[in-house]
Parts: structure tokens; sequence; C-alpha cells
């Protein structure tokens, strides 16, 4: 299990809210900054990912290691999260 | 069938986070108490398969369950399909002061939930019709239905010149609501002329100081959306102007090479490119399958909405004939859903 997720979100994409809710559909709890409320944290999303867009899922495993998925992208958010 | 209805109604009666579209508090952790989902079921015949998620499929899917017709939908990406990405719909009949496309997708979902629809998320990779049942494949499972929709609609056209690729989501992006709220006080470029592009467009200027709008032709879009963009200070329009290349220093791009109706070249310094020009339908699954598509890959259809096979019908955007507006598309679903019960009645 993760031992920390957070996810950059902006109020108006679509593919945040189904990262969201996919991750409450597997009663896993995480973090959420919301870019359109910080904007001064935009830049940790494009420092996290090399890229300027959104969902930015960071997963930080018990042992540190940290993993970033772009986008709502199951095939890596799924073992991500096992 | 009815006793699986009535458990789905008991269900999405039960408050759930996942039911509002209000964001989690910034950095509050989420809570973790929503009922788990329901899902399709590998093992078993279903009455109705739907592919997609789209407006027109979750029409389908109300229509169907209100009738007691058992329906999976498979979604790959986003429930609401490319509405929940559009930032406002205006056209839309019901809502007179406009509404998000988000909002729209999720209240589609919610009422095709109240009725029992199960929605799973799973990318359909083939369809074959199997004796009497139709098998659908999905990357990890497969299914069996009596009838299945294709409602896979469809998605932004890429504009196909060099830099494009290489600055996917470093500079060049296809959608606005995702991904404009990185270019605060920059300078962009949005291609295209028709109704998205305007749309998407005027909903980047809430970020952006500057838009240079490249159109190829001329404006396409609807005369309110043209008004509102003929008198919007922050966007200058250039009418016959071909994107040919999109130039960075391999970190960020830097700007349009384009050329006019003169074949003379121009440049648009920007910081970033929006892409609206025209839609591809999202058929590719359906490519060594035995139904029959158009020559763009759109599915064609019979007056019933039924493919070349039988037992297998098509709504929406990703059908041949189709006119890409969402109230279409939910009365395209609404129509299939009638001729789907009437197949399976025979």
């Amino acid at each position: 299990m993760a031992k920390d997720i957070t996810i950059y979100t902006t109020n108006t994409c679509a593919y945040c809210h189904m990262v969201k809710k996919w991750l409450d559909s597997k009663g896993v709890g995480y973090s959420e900054v919301n870019i359109d409320e910080k904007p001064e944290r935009a830049q940790e999303a494009v420092a996290a990912s090399g890229q300027m867009a959104v969902p930015v899922t960071v997963i930080t495993q018990q042992d540190g290691e940290q993993q970033v998925v772009v986008g709502y992208n199951l095939a890596k958010l799924a073992p991500a999260i096992a | 069938m009815k006793e699986m209805i009535k458990n789905n109604l008991q269900t999405a009666h039960k408050p759930s986070a996942s039911n509002t579209l209000t964001n989690v508090a910034a950095e509050e952790p989420a809570t973790t108490a929503n009922p788990k989902p329901l899902v399709g079921d590998s093992k078993k015949v279903h009455d109705v398969v739907i592919i997609g998620a789209g407006p027109a499929a979750l029409t389908t899917s109300i229509y169907l369950t209100r009738e007691d017709i058992e329906t999976l939908l498979l979604e790959k990406a986003i429930i609401g399909g490319m509405s929940a990405i559009t930032d406002w719909i205006d056209n839309y009949p019901g809502f007179p002061d406009g509404i998000s496309g988000l909002e729209l997708a999720d209240k589609l979902r919610q009422q095709a939930e109240r009725f029992g629809a199960i929605i799973n998320v799973g990318e359909v990779v083939g369809v074959e019709k199997v004796k009497q049942h139709i098998k659908v494949k999905t990357t990890d499972n497969q299914f069996l239905a009596k009838s299945v929709l294709i409602a896979s609609g469809s998605d932004y056209k890429k504009i196909g010149i060099t830099g494009e690729k290489q600055y996917y989501a470093r500079g060049v992006h296809y959608c606005a609501t995702c991904d404009g709220a990185f270019y605060r006080g920059k300078k962009l470029v949005v291609v295209g002329g028709g109704n998205s592009a305007v749309q998407e467009a005027l909903f980047l200027t809430r970020f952006a100081e500057h838009i240079d709008l490249l159109v190829r032709s001329t404006i396409k879009a609807s005369d309110v959306l043209a008004k509102e963009l003929a008198k919007h200070p922050k966007i200058t329009t250039h009418l016959g102007i071909t994107p040919q290349e999109i130039v960075g220093d391999s970190q960020k791009v830097q700007k349009v090479v384009a050329t006019d109706s003169n074949g003379k070249k121009r440049d648009f310094i920007t910081d970033g490119v929006f892409v609206f020009v025209g839609l591809k339908p999202n058929t590719m699954f359906l490519k060594d399958s035995a139904i029959e598509l158009d020559s763009v890959g759109f599915v064609k259809t019979n007056h019933n909405m039924q493919t070349s096979v039988g037992g297998i019908f098509a709504a929406g955007d990703v059908r041949s004939g189709a006119t890409m507006q969402i109230a279409s598309a939910v009365g395209e679903g609404a129509t299939v859903a009638l001729r789907i019960r009437k197949y399976l009645e025979s």
C-alpha cells in the first residue's frame, strides 16, 4: 500500500474527476492540490511529470520511492496503488 | 434481472461522495466511504453491453434499465465522453443558462445508475458474434451479450505536423479544460474554426494573456460564438492560415510556423498550442471485425441503427452520418434503445 498519494487537479478537468472517483471506489485516500485554487503550486506538477497537464498523481511508496502518473491511466495507476 | 435492478436501486440512493462534482478540499484526505461499485459478470450473458459511456450510451442505458433490461456499459476513459471535457454547453435543451460539460455528464451518469445501469472501466479490443450471442473483449476480460451497442464516440483529430507529437502535453494540447490552467498570463495559439475551437479559445481567455486563433478557411462556429469571438479583446482571429510546424527548444514550444492563403510564411510566437480541428471516430477496436465502417472509419448502420452484424447497433458520434451534437446523441440513444428492445423481443 502506498504511503502517500497526491493528485494535482483543476476544477474543470474531467480526467481529474475520474481519477478521484476511481481511487474513491478502491477505498484509497489521497490529498488533492487544486491548481486553480493554488496556481503557485502548478510548477510542482510540471516538475514531477515533465508535462503541462493534469491530472498528475504522485504516489509515494512505503520505501520512499515515487511514481508519477499523468492522466487517467489505470494501466499505470492500478499497479502503483496495489 | 429484476432482483439486480432492485439491488442497484438500493445502492444508487445511498449518499456517495462520488455523486458530486464538488472538489475535495485542497490537500484534505478524501472520504473513502463509498459503496463498492457494481461490476459486470464475465460468466453470464448480459442483456445488453454498451461500448462507451457518453451521452448516447447513457441515454440508451436509462431507457433500457427502466424496462428492466439489464445493461452493462464499458468505458475506457471518461464517463460523459467528449461532453465531459467541454467547458460549457449552451445548446443542450432544458438548461436556459447553459451547463458545464462535466456537470451534464455527471447528471447523465447519476440518472443511468439510478435505474440500475452498471458502468465499468474497460477498454474494448474486439467484438464478434459467437453463435446467437456477441462477445465483447476488453484488455483484461470478456463479456457475452444478447445485443451490443457501439457508442464509443469520437476524439479530437491531430493536425499531423512536425512538432505536434514531440511537444504533446509539453506545449501541445487537446483539452482546454484540463491543461489551460498552466497558461496563466501566457500567449497561446488555438488551431481550428469550428464550435469546439471557438468555445475552447473563449474558455482559455480566463488564463491566457492573448490568443491567436488560426483558422484554415473561415469560422464555422455558430453565430452566437462567432459574435462573442469577434468582440473578445484577448483573441485575434487569423483566417486562411494553415499551420506547418510547431517549433520549440526541445523543452517547450516557442512558435507555430504557418502559411497564409498566398503561401507566404507566417510565424506565431506562443507558449502553447491547443488543437481543435475536428473529430475522428473511436473505432480502432473494430478494424478486424465484421462490422462495416465508412471510408473515414465511422460505423455504418441501417434505418434501425443496426450495423452490418445482427444484434449489434451503433449510436452517437461514432455512427456514420452523426451530427456530432450532444442533443442528437441523446436522441439517437433513445431511438436505439427502442430498436434494441424490439430486437431482444424478437
